[in-house]
């Protein structure tokens, strides 16, 4: 907004005259969109909708896109970077929870920095809540729900301690666990220990004398929750191995779960989907060789890029039919990364979507290849980045949508989100507007 | 590799190493003079198989090969009935004699430091004493090549045999070649494509310069050694000395170079150099641009006893490539680049053997070829009259790893068959019955 | 080719999640190594639905079978590495002095090509070992290389559990030299193992104290809430050493760290345990008997280290000879390849007989990892891990032109494709590769201490190898 006036905020507000793509596909053509006190009133068409007098309204000249806020399940937008206590310690097999990447009692709303140009970024993006996380190892603490508002976001949580974060990420430097083996006997290990101080606990609560005080670690404390049932961990997995090595803890220790980034999770999909478990898809996808941008025997409309490389190629190498098989290889597996999304949803398995670090420069990017390359349409993408992810964080009902009731999160765009140029000119988020475009032109 | 180790050796364990690396040597003495093996089955590799042959030894030299010969009463006899006679098995390229155990970095004298010390040599530095020395000749390999291994232009390697007291009486060609790494310009680790393409004009670059100031060293001196009393001597350049006599063509230049790319990078660059003498060493990918190699017109020093250079290559890549790269018509010759373990060139030569080569071809890759290569071809490298006496015979095909090798010949030196290991086996063979236990 | 090439991958993707599927053949007119009943001429060999059912003359392959004819050629039980890092992802869980409690159950790589290599070699089976750098490792296990297939369906199953011990330079070096840990001696070896031992007995009891009084409590039998003692991951695995559930295979080179380990386990109650590499082992043959230890050892590997200076490639020769039951292993991802020559060299150092050679690459390990009931020769009821070699298996001319694990061929030379990768990374580089040739050898990687090595040389190491 040009005007700020602090302490006084718009009754309502509407947008009329854009064109409202709404999560499940439907597109209304010169729609109004209304919310009041954070909550979306009416959607539809201009015929159908309404606009209350007190509404400050905004005019969409027919050619502005709004869409559901995008919600990024697990982002790491605002967190410190990962530089806690380095060096050896003492004892490397010993380094203690801290060092050793153990902290799940962390939450990201004490730690997050305000002043992270990815949050900024963000909204210009489309996104307008996300499940944001710190930066770490194999527990780097609990995950939190905000809505997206720049450098406001840390002060707009929505839910603390959605799940706890969990990674197969050995510790920093020499120190223990500092192998996948290690990170699963670690897993167990702390789940032994937290069952035994609970039990602890309970005991000393139940009697009034004669029991020795048990320890109150907080880091086990953070695990009871998962152990209840009461929290997920969102676990970060993209090989098929460990994914299956999830699947595993899992199994022995019967806690719920939900998939972050999963690059081979296809592999896995029969499982995961017969566990009913969802995954946070993320969109990293592998760069396309060389060869195959230069070639432009499948892919001659996407030739601008490739142009330069082409000379190069071609220059040097000859393709002898050793390299033809290489590359026959090399092209299924990069069409199957990239299909990772859409064999998933085929398969029945719940796809949402999770940045998990990738940068927010790099998703129109990655979007543009699901849309082209592995044939995904524009409204299956909408989807998974809107509802799909909402359900999958049990926001179904509250997020994920332009619809009734839901809260006022959406995104006003100049053009389709999946097109190159497309920019965000207002964020709404929690019914709060933020105009964009003043904000990215300084 | 595992120079790291260093940092872990304590230093009381260097004493113990120094006072006790006496011990297990070797306390018979070779025998020298006239010796007569006769009913051999004599494989000469220049001329043929002969059976129930005879050669006669005099001092160093082969004074009798064939079938019927006079044999006087000056002569040792050896019957060897029912066993083969090979020339002396050379491994064309080695640190034998340079390190005398890995992790402990005092021992190791293969790698000096700095980018290009033509001017060091791998000569210098063999230990005549190293417990490997013995081990590697009681298995028929009685000729090596060690090279040392660091930087661009490591040093000049060096020929010696497995006999002797002092390097000098070892040396066969002292300065053997001079070894250059190549600079790769492969991928590899977690390097992309346009750093290693940098990095590989950068070294290329350096090499280049470093040649051309040779070039220029070489030309200026010949100038003023040719020259008129009134030239002033220019100073002496201890490196750049060291780089006249490779681009006199009097000693070859040995490229390690083992990539595809690599490989044809370093023959474009030998084609700038038409005055010098070039080997290629390694070479594991030679069987992707054999007919190159051919054309160019080098010969390779390769081995066979390792993995393939790619994961999507064929399981056999690394024993078929001396028979591919024969083919295309490449002198080739064994070269392990083993230390402790030289002993095992013959199962190398018996891979090439088994996977394309043949057993003849194989022979000479790791006798002939190689003697040829470094141009010592009218002493070693086969059993003929007048050559050097460098001999051993087997009950059996010495490229079977069940064959025993009986009894080596080293200059005419008559080897005793003993070395660490067997040594050990006399020892602790039938030790006697567990020692009455007390704690 | 080509043809070729897909259809032998839709056949491996095929396998992929299916666990451990099994295959019948009738090999006929080979020359039977069945290594526990001699070598039998011109006999068959029906192998059903994974098990060898008959051996004999002129046998008929039931209906749908297929019959390779092996007449002229060698039929030889699949070689069995006792010692092996290939297809792992992580090797050694380096930190800790002590890491029973991490397994390489959990870090298989099924994708590793080295598997197939090895399959060329005749190779069916791997112990995959834990590194070195502890005193107590982490725990190993036996796997089939059933290529293609995923963690679970490499997993040979119904073999005992095994943890990796290791003595001498590498855990002193690693924890006592550059942690300041102990142990930095081989005194200090000795005491770690023993502490922990104690330690895990006095785990046992508190823990079924403990979970006996939950018991007693939660009906009412007793009136104190009991203090809680936590399940313990490390305790557990070190627990089930001492009851005999988890045989022992210790990394170790020198007689005086042998025998210091055998009283060792003489006062715990260890039994069933294995002496990798044991350079030295030679020397202390009669006492290794005695203790009806195990050996498994490298056919000529010395002086890499100073605890292998004074070592012989006589080593197998005296060891057998002496009645020590002996394995040759590679611990490398090239001696894997030719495992039937580095056996074939105990005849040329000692003269080990030819059939005691096949022994150490079959039977002999099979003992050593508790499979021989199953696996490591050729009889009827054992499983059909069979490798049809041109020739003699012994000689340098002779190559495995088939491999079978469970019946199923694994690998066929007439067949034998040039990319048999199963897993391609789209960001593989075509020209990528490493190395020099002279850094080549096995010994130079994929070796014991390969985890603890690989973050040495990439972390503080080149920093202090620069400073020294």
């Amino acid at each position: 907004m040009a005007v700020s006036l602090p302490g006084w905020a718009q009754p309502a507000g509407a947008f009329e005259n854009v064109i409202i793509h709404t999560a499940d596909g439907e597109v209304i053509d010169g729609g109004t969109i209304v919310w009041r006190n954070g909550i979306i009133r009416s959607v539809g068409a201009e015929e159908e909708v309404a606009i209350p007098f007190d509404a400050y309204v905004r005019d969409g000249g027919d050619s502005l896109h709004v869409y559901p806020g995008f919600i990024d399940g697990m982002a790491f937008w605002g967190s410190p970077d990962d530089n806690g206590p380095g060096g050896t310690p003492d004892e490397p097999g010993n380094p203690g929870y801290e060092r050793a990447g153990i902290q799940p009692q962390r939450y990201p709303s004490e730690h997050l920095k305000s002043n992270d140009q990815a949050l900024e970024k963000a909204a210009e993006m489309g996104f307008t809540a996300a499940v944001l996380g710190l930066e770490g190892r194999m527990l780097p603490g609990q995950v939190d729900l905000f809505f997206v508002k720049g450098n406001q976001t840390p002060d707009n949580l929505l839910e603390r301690g959605l799940g706890v974060l969990a990674q197969f990420s050995e510790a920093r430097g020499s120190v223990y666990p500092s192998t996948t083996m290690a990170l699963m006997a670690q897993f167990r290990q702390l789940f032994y220990d937290a069952k035994a101080q609970h039990q602890q606990q309970e005991y000393f609560a139940s009697v009034s004398s004669n029991y020795p005080a048990p320890t109150n670690e907080k880091v086990l404390e953070a695990l009871y929750p998962v152990m209840e049932l009461e929290q997920p961990f969102f676990f970060v997995a993209d090989s098929k191995e460990n994914i299956e090595r999830m699947l595993w803890l899992q199994e022995e220790f019967g806690f719920d779960v939900i998939l972050v980034s999963g690059k081979e999770a296809y592999k896995t999909a029969e499982e995961l989907r017969r566990r009913d478990i969802p995954v946070l898809a993320g969109i990293d996808l592998p760069e396309k060789p060389d060869w195959m941008s230069a070639d432009g025997e499948e892919n001659n409309e996407n030739d601008e890029e490739g142009g330069e490389e082409k000379d190069r190629n071609t220059k040097q190498q000859e393709v002898t039919e050793e390299m033809q098989h290489f590359r026959e290889r090399q092209q299924k597996a990069y069409e199957e990364r990239i299909n990772n999304i859409k064999s998933l949803r085929e398969s029945g398995v719940r796809v949402g979507y999770g940045s998990n670090g990738l940068k927010i420069s790099d998703i129109r990017k990655n979007l543009l290849v699901l849309k082209e390359e592995a044939g995904m349409m524009e409204p299956q993408l909408l989807n998974m980045l809107t509802q799909s992810t909402a359900d999958i964080l049990g926001y179904g009902q509250r997020l994920g949508d332009v619809k009734e009731g839901r809260l006022a999160n959406f995104t006003v765009f100049d053009n389709p989100f999946t097109e190159e140029k497309a920019k965000g000119l207002f964020s709404v988020s929690n019914g709060e507007v933020t105009e964009l475009e003043s904000k990215t032109s300084n | 590799m595992r120079k790291f180790l260093k940092f872990f050796i304590p230093g009381f364990l260097l004493v113990v190493l120094v006072v006790t690396a006496g011990v297990a040597q070797i306390t018979e003495k070779a025998e020298f003079g006239k010796f007569a093996i006769t009913n051999a089955t004599i494989h000469t590799v220049s001329d043929g198989v002969i059976e129930n042959g005879v050669v006669l030894i005099n001092g160093e030299t082969i004074e009798f090969v064939g079938k019927n010969a006079k044999i006087t009463s000056g002569y040792q006899r050896i019957n060897a009935a029912g066993n083969h006679l090979y020339p002396g098995f050379m491994d064309a390229g080695t640190q034998l004699g340079l390190q005398e155990i890995g992790a402990v970095a005092v021992t190791k004298d293969q790698a000096e430091l700095g980018e290009f010390n033509p001017h060091v040599r791998a000569f210098t530095a063999i230990n005549p004493s190293s417990v490997s020395i013995p081990v590697t000749r009681v298995n028929g390999v009685t000729h090596v090549v060690s090279l040392p291994v660091s930087g661009r232009l490591s040093g000049k390697a060096t020929l010696i045999d497995l006999y002797g007291y002092s390097p000098d009486s070892m040396a066969v060609s002292s300065n053997a070649a001079l070894h250059l790494n190549w600079p790769t310009s492969r991928a590899g680790g977690r390097r992309s494509e346009d750093e290693v393409e940098k990095v590989y004009k950068k070294n290329l670059k350096e090499l280049n310069e470093f040649w051309d100031r040779a070039v220029f060293y070489d030309d200026m001196m010949r100038s003023y050694e040719e020259g008129s009393a009134d030239k002033k001597r220019p100073d002496t350049h201890k490196k750049l000395e060291a780089m006249r006599e490779i681009l006199g063509g009097n000693i070859p230049v040995m490229i390690s170079v083992d990539h595809k790319r690599d490989i044809l990078n370093a023959i474009e660059w030998t084609r700038k150099h038409p005055d010098v003498q070039f080997i290629l060493a390694g070479v594991q990918e030679g069987w992707r641009v054999a007919e190159e190699i051919a054309e160019a017109g080098l010969p390779c020093l390769v081995s066979t006893l390792y993995t393939p250079e790619r994961a999507y290559d064929n399981y056999q890549r690394p024993y078929q490539n001396p028979a591919k790269l024969h083919e295309a018509g490449v002198k080739v010759a064994i070269a392990t680049g083993e230390i402790e373990n030289v002993r095992n060139a013959p199962y190398h030569a018996g891979y090439a053997a088994a996977y394309g080569l043949g057993r003849e071809e194989a022979v000479k890759a790791i006798t002939l070829n190689a003697a040829e290569i470094f141009g010592i071809a009218d002493r070693l490298g086969s059993i003929e009259k007048g050559k050097q006496a460098n001999l051993f015979l087997s009950d059996g095909d010495p490229f079977e790893p069940t064959t025993h090798i009986e009894q080596v010949f080293i200059r005419g030196y008559k080897i005793p068959m003993v070395s660490r290991h067997s040594q050990l086996y006399e020892e602790y063979l039938n030790r006697g019955a567990v020692e009455n236990e007390g704690h | 080719m080509k043809k070729i090439v897909l259809l032998f991958f839709a056949l491996l993707l095929s396998l992929g999640g299916y666990a451990q599927e099994k295959g019948s053949v009738l090999i006929t007119g080979g020359t039977v190594m069945t290594i526990t009943d001699g070598n039998k001429e011109n006999t068959d060999l029906l192998i059903e639905d994974g098990i060898i059912t008959e051996i004999g003359r002129d046998l008929s392959a039931p209906g749908g079978v297929e019959i390779i004819d092996a007449s002229g050629k060698y039929v030889m039980p699949g070689i069995i590495d006792a010692h092996s890092h290939i297809a792992a992802v992580d090797v050694n869980e380096w930190t800790h002095p002590v890491t029973a409690e991490v397994t390489m159950e959990e870090s298989i790589d099924p994708n590793d090509i080295n598997m197939y290599w090895a399959l060329a070699g005749g190779v069916t089976s791997i112990h995959l070992m834990h590194g070195s750098a502890n005193v107590i490792g982490g725990q190993n296990e036996t796997l089939k290389l059933r290529y293609g297939g995923d963690m679970d369906a490499l997993r040979f199953d119904g073999a005992p559990r095994t943890i990796k011990f290791a003595l001498g330079e590498n855990p002193t070096r690693v924890h006592g030299q550059r942690f300041n840990v102990q142990p930095r001696t081989r005194m200090g070896v000795e005491q770690v193992v023993r502490d922990h031992f104690d330690a895990a007995l006095d785990y046992r009891r508190n823990r079924r104290e403990y979970l006996e009084a939950r018991e007693a409590y939660k009906e009412g039998a007793r009136e104190e809430a009991p203090v809680p003692v936590a399940k313990n991951a490390r305790m557990e695995v070190l627990v089930d050493i001492l009851e005999g559930e988890i045989r022992v295979h210790c990394h170790s080179y020198r007689a005086d760290e042998i025998m210091m380990l055998m009283r060792v386990f003489d006062d715990y109650d260890i039994e069933d345990y294995t002496f990798q590499h044991a350079n030295e082992a030679f020397k202390i043959a009669p006492e290794l008997r005695k203790n009806s230890a195990y050996t498994s050892v490298f056919s000529d590997w010395w002086a890499y280290k100073f605890e292998v200076y004074y070592s012989t490639a006589f080593n197998a020769s005296i060891l057998n000879a002496s009645g020590v039951i002996n394995s040759i292993n590679s611990d490398s991802g090239e001696l894997i390849r030719h495992l039937n020559h580095e056996a074939a060299k105990t005849v040329h150092y000692g003269d080990t007989s030819k059939q005691d050679a096949l022994r150490m690459i079959t039977i002999n390990p099979a003992m050593q990892l508790g499979i021989d009931e199953k696996v490591g020769s050729i009889e009827e009821g054992k499983h059909g891990d069979v490798a049809i070699w041109s020739g003699h298996p012994l000689s340098i001319y002779s190559l495995a032109e088939a491999t079978f694990v469970d019946g199923k061929k694994y690998f066929d030379r007439d067949e034998d494709a040039d990319d048999m990768r199963l897993e391609v990374n789209p960001a593989d580089d075509f020209e990528h590769a490493d190395r020099r040739w002279y850094e080549e050898h096995g010994r130079r990687g994929g070796t014991c201490l390969r985890g603890a090595e690989i973050r040495f040389n990439e972390q503080e190491m080149q920093f202090r190898y620069q400073t020294n």
